[in-house]
């Protein structure tokens, strides 16, 4: 009975301590949030993270306040939980001399980081049970590598690449894709055309707009790659955070790559 | 030296230069020939010809704007990059290219109308026949705010990449070009070249002071609006699809006119095919990595100019 009450009090304790005014700052922190978050419980995410351009949850911020990364921003606001993840670095540190409560989350580097900054976020926002399942769906996605791995190039505009040991590229092996090593990190159209890889990923990100990066991926000369390189698009904004948004994507490319 | 026989000394410098260009790594190119013979012709076709053609028709844009402009403003540091057209027609590409949205020809439109403010702009500042100190300040000062208004623009672009343009847009590049875009520079940059040449004699005329060449039935208000226009839509041309190049255009007339009697409409032609073998030559280099990392093209055009420049000056003192 006694033990009862305990634990009643300490779900009563932590159900007050789940924070009902949460500001996010970053595109990165957006994701989790918008992920995490109970309905209402987030007022605020950056203004990156509110753009459909450049965020696939972006329809889920409608009708949030909209900040440019700065706690002065959210402020008036009143939020009792600030979530950072990288941007300006002094803002985790303003926000704390401000008595808000603070979560700086770090960049993952390997699977299990972006687990634990689901659970960091899930924890803090009082969702254990809403983590624990983005958690299991990123289980699920790295949980299979296929038997038949391919080498593989993921390119975005202007040809840059990514490293292949990053995190991306430990995603990508999931989908049964092994990124080449390429030098410098950026690949030229004749380097990819004379001597190209199994399967091309294009990445693209915001495809309407005119630069020299994003030309580079309309080429015309990137029509005469031999038939047998697989050539697969996917969306350059699931890329950017690397965080849990990628395990649907993972799981697209892996069907796409088994048909 | 005649210009006759120096412009065929530097044309066939040329052809090794351009065989090389087009030719790079031949083992490269004999062994996806022998894998696949289209690939083969769609590196040469589609990526070799138009970096080849590029670097031939800016190289020679450059080096004849520069000459045309030397010799209007009678002032040895008249040339596209040093006085500001260049930025200008980056500024210009830049705007129409990530604010208008437009396709290879609204940025080369946008590169021209740059080019040509930014000129204007030069000759209302400091007037047609100013000291070489009022020029190169007024040009400074231009170039100093294009430069600004081009780091600016791409700041406040909605691009993700557009941070990564800042270096095109101000060393320039011409790797990864397509025909399309050699297809819109190539006519443009012809005819304003053709244009320019065609002053050639009224240029040698005006070397005498304006009033002989008045005299001598040059109407110099017309030729100074012919150059400044030409060069104008030259260079645009040129920064809307390879970025700004630096350095051609002042170095490249120096080293020519000594050796044509220092006339310059007689510096014209040499001028044109000095530019091509030098920027065909620092595109190949460029080529060529360096501890591992590979060169833009403006820093080794840099690299060799800024060099010149401090020459210049310690020649002038």
């Amino acid at each position: 009975m006694k033990l009862l009450a305990a634990l009643l009090s300490m779900l009563a304790a932590s159900a007050a301590a789940a924070p009902a005014r949460v500001a996010s700052l970053n595109l990165c922190s957006d994701e989790l949030a918008l992920r995490l978050a109970a309905p209402g419980q987030l007022v605020s995410v950056s203004r990156l993270g509110a753009d459909p351009d450049e965020s696939l949850l972006a329809d889920r911020a409608r009708g949030l306040s909209v900040n440019r990364g700065r706690v002065t921003d959210v402020v008036a606001l009143a939020p009792d939980l600030v979530l950072t993840s990288g941007g300006d670095p002094n803002a985790a540190a303003t926000a704390r001399r401000l008595g808000i409560k603070t979560l700086e989350l770090q960049e993952p580097h390997t699977l299990d980081d972006v687990r634990t900054n689901v659970r960091r976020v899930a924890l803090a926002l009082g969702r254990v049970a809403a983590g624990e399942a983005v958690v299991a769906k990123i289980d699920a996605a790295t949980s299979v590598t296929p038997a038949h791995v391919v080498p593989a190039l993921l390119v975005g505009g202007g040809g840059l690449t990514i490293a292949p040991d990053g995190l991306a590229a430990h995603w990508l092996v999931h989908a049964g894709l092994i990124q080449q090593s390429v030098p410098r990190g950026a690949i030229s159209l004749e380097r990819l055309l004379s001597n190209p890889p199994q399967v091309i990923v294009f990445s693209r990100y915001r495809p309407g707009q005119v630069s020299t990066n994003q030309g580079w991926l309309s080429h015309p000369a990137l029509a005469a790659l031999p038939a047998n390189v697989r050539r697969i698009e996917t969306d350059g904004r699931a890329w950017t955070c690397l965080g849990p948004l990628l395990a649907g994507e993972i799981t697209r490319l892996r069907h796409v790559m088994a048909q | 030296m005649t210009a006759r026989r120096l412009s065929l000394l530097l044309a066939l410098a040329l052809v090794p230069l351009t065989l090389a260009s087009l030719l790079w790594d031949p083992a490269m190119l004999q062994s996806v020939a022998a894998r696949d013979p289209g690939l083969a012709r769609t590196i040469l076709l589609e990526l070799r010809l138009p970096r080849t053609g590029l670097a031939l028709l800016i190289g020679a844009s450059l080096g004849l704007g520069g000459a045309a402009m030397q010799g209007l403003l009678r002032n040895p540091l008249a040339s596209p990059d040093v006085l500001g057209p260049s930025t200008g027609a980056s500024l210009g590409a830049v705007i129409a290219g990530y604010f208008l949205g437009g396709g290879t020809l609204a940025v080369a439109a946008g590169g021209i109308s740059g080019a040509l403010l930014a000129l204007a702009l030069l000759l209302a500042l400091a007037g047609p026949a100013a000291t070489t100190a009022t020029l190169v300040l007024a040009g400074v000062a231009i170039s100093a705010l294009g430069g600004a208004l081009v780091n600016l623009a791409l700041s406040l672009a909605p691009s993700p990449y557009a941070l990564y343009d800042v270096m095109f847009w101000l060393l320039g590049s011409l790797a990864d070009r397509s025909l399309p875009q050699l297809a819109v520079a190539a006519p443009i940059i012809i005819i304003a070249g053709g244009v320019l040449l065609a002053q050639r004699h009224s240029l040698d005329s005006l070397a005498l002071g304006e009033d002989v060449a008045t005299s001598l039935g040059v109407q110099v208000p017309r030729l100074r609006w012919t150059i400044v226009v030409a060069t104008g839509v030259m260079v645009g041309a040129g920064v809307a699809v390879a970025g700004g190049i630096g350095f051609i255009g002042l170095i490249v007339p120096h080293l020519v006119r000594p050796l044509v009697g220092n006339r310059p409409g007689a510096a014209l032609v040499p001028s044109a095919l000095g530019g091509a073998a030098l920027l065909l030559a620092a595109d190949l280099a460029v080529r060529v990595p360096v501890n591992g990392q590979e060169l833009k093209l403006g820093v080794l055009t840099a690299l060799i100019g800024a060099p010149f420049f401090l020459w210049l000056v310690v020649r002038g003192r």
